[in-house]
């Protein structure tokens, strides 16, 4: 069996390769669909797009098990009844599960679930999954497509539990190490309606509710959700909710050049695991692994504010149009705001090529779950 | 909504901090449905659950055979009852109810609403 990945290989070149081996003498009929030992070749031509004409390194060996890649199909988007602008790609929620040591019999929770990428994900792999999110439009979906539908597809009716309609902010959960696990894509703005209950302006009026938020089609008035809110609130969540070894996996979108790693958000029962950037040119983001390794004390805040680097970022600012209420905020001159800090007026406010790099690796994403030539 | 996760919800209105919890079921629609067992994660959910506010919920769904106090021995028999209970019995429509401040949470569709309006928060 001759496969490639990242390229193709033509039925010529692979023929060739397998009589390559005829010297082994081996005796036993060959059967390519259903072989009972199976011999493979790699060959490794680095990562560069134009790859050498010779491989770096040949190996050979026999095949003893195969890992997980095949999910990757199962879970592909293209393929998946109900997904939406925030849904992450399935190679990245499988690995996302990973992280987090998805396991059965844990108990794994997503406070902003959306179309629920990572319930399915985690669940796949036996745990018991929760998701909440502000936005209960994106959980019903339609009719026929709903996070529910999407749950009927995998076959995952025992392990996605529930889905429910709350702000993290204001959450019902009574305390209590209930989570082994949070999993989540937060909503930075880069995404739908980062938002969270209040109003902006918190002078005006408030509306007249007439109880109608107990009617299904209520959703509250927001305002944005700052991304070192967003960080502040989903790490002190993770300290006093997970338990101990519990692991917190998210995702931090950065701007390259402003980005250093003492930028992550820290918290005093929370140490790092792993840090790994997909870049997109002129910012990226991080996929974030946290372990609570010390029990929450009560009040113990989130520190996302480190002091170097001020002169480098309030340049930034002073380009960009931030209306009065954030640019009192980031005018705090003792302290460098992280490379995440205003992400979404930077990123919004920015012209149009960064949202195109962002669609376009996207959709390579997605296009790589269905050309891995097997 | 399956009552395992009921048993995790309190009402959370600025305010109403005590005899918040567990929130009354009513008018509701309920619906068995079927899946795996699996005793692992019963027992871990058991060591977090309020077993008091568990019998106090089913019996106001007409579940009557959780027994009043926790056994001590957790067999197979007890568990399998137990995942009836927690995780095949799901809450399709209905609502729930703050013993201490009447606020009402709605359940459509199995989708509970624990949304506040900016008065309560
Ligand atoms: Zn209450």
């Amino acid at each position: 069996m001759v496969s490639a990945f990242g390229s193709t290989c033509s039925s010529d070149y692979q023929i060739r390769i397998i009589d390559s081996f005829a010297y082994l003498g081996f005796k036993g009929d060959i059967d390519l669909k259903n072989p009972e030992v199976t011999f493979g070749v790699l060959e490794d031509y680095g990562l560069d797009s134009v790859p050498p004409l010779e491989p770096f390194m040949i190996y050979f060996g026999r095949l003893i098990a195969s890992g997980n890649r095949d999910l990757i199909q199962t879970f592909n988007l293209k393929k998946r009844k109900y997904i939406g602008n925030t849904s992450m790609d399935a190679e990245l929620s499988l690995i996302m599960a990973n992280q987090a040591l998805a396991v059965p019999g844990k108990l794994i929770y997503d406070p902003f679930v959306g179309t629920g990428s990572f319930l399915f994900t985690c669940a796949q792999f036996g745990s018991f999954t929760m998701g909440s999110d502000i936005d209960g439009r994106q959980i019903r979906g339609q009719t026929d497509r709903s996070v529910k539908s999407n749950v009927e597809q995998y076959h995952l009716q025992g392990k996605v539990l529930d889905t429910l309609v709350f702000d993290i902010c204001h959450h019902p959960w009574r305390d209590n190490l209930w989570f082994d696990a949070i999993v989540t894509d937060p909503p930075y703005g880069v995404r739908a309606g980062a938002k969270t209950l209040g109003r902006k302006n918190p002078t005006k009026r408030p509306l007249t509710i007439d109880g109608t938020h107990e009617g299904k089609d209520y959703y509250p008035p927001t305002k944005p959700y700052e991304m070192s809110e967003v960080l502040s609130d989903l790490l002190e969540f993770a300290a006093r909710f997970l338990v101990l070894g519990g692991r917190l996996v998210y995702w931090l979108p950065t701007l390259v050049d402003e980005y250093s790693s003492s930028d992550l958000p820290e918290h005093s029962s929370m140490r790092l695991v792993s840090n790994s950037e997909q870049n997109f040119g002129q910012w990226s983001r991080r996929l974030v692994t946290m372990e609570k390794f010390k029990d929450n004390i009560i009040g113990e805040r989130t520190n996302i504010h480190n002091v170097r680097g001020v002169d480098n970022l309030s340049s930034v600012y002073k380009k960009n149009d931030v209306n009065s209420n954030e640019a009192e905020t980031t005018n705090t001159k003792e302290k460098k705001k992280p490379g995440h800090y205003l992400f979404r007026e930077k990123y919004f406010s920015s012209k149009s090529d960064k949202k195109q790099i962002w669609t376009r690796n996207k959709d390579q994403n997605r296009d790589d779950d269905t050309d891995n030539t097997t | 909504m399956r009552l395992v996760t009921h048993n995790m919800l309190q009402c959370h209105v600025k305010g109403c901090n005590s005899n918040n919890f567990p929130l009354q079921l009513s008018d509701v629609e309920i619906e068995i449905q079927e899946t795996d067992f699996n005793p692992k994660f019963l027992r871990n959910m058991l060591s977090k659950l309020e077993w008091n506010a568990l019998v106090k919920t089913a019996l106001e769904i007409n579940i009557t055979t959780l027994p009043n106090v926790l056994p001590n021995d957790l067999d197979e028999e007890f568990l399998k009852m137990l995942h009836r209970v927690l995780l095949e019995t799901h809450i399709k429509q209905g609502q729930m109810i703050c013993p201490n401040c009447n606020h009402t949470y709605p359940i459509k569709d199995g989708i509970p609403n624990m949304l506040l309006s900016e008065t309560e928060t």
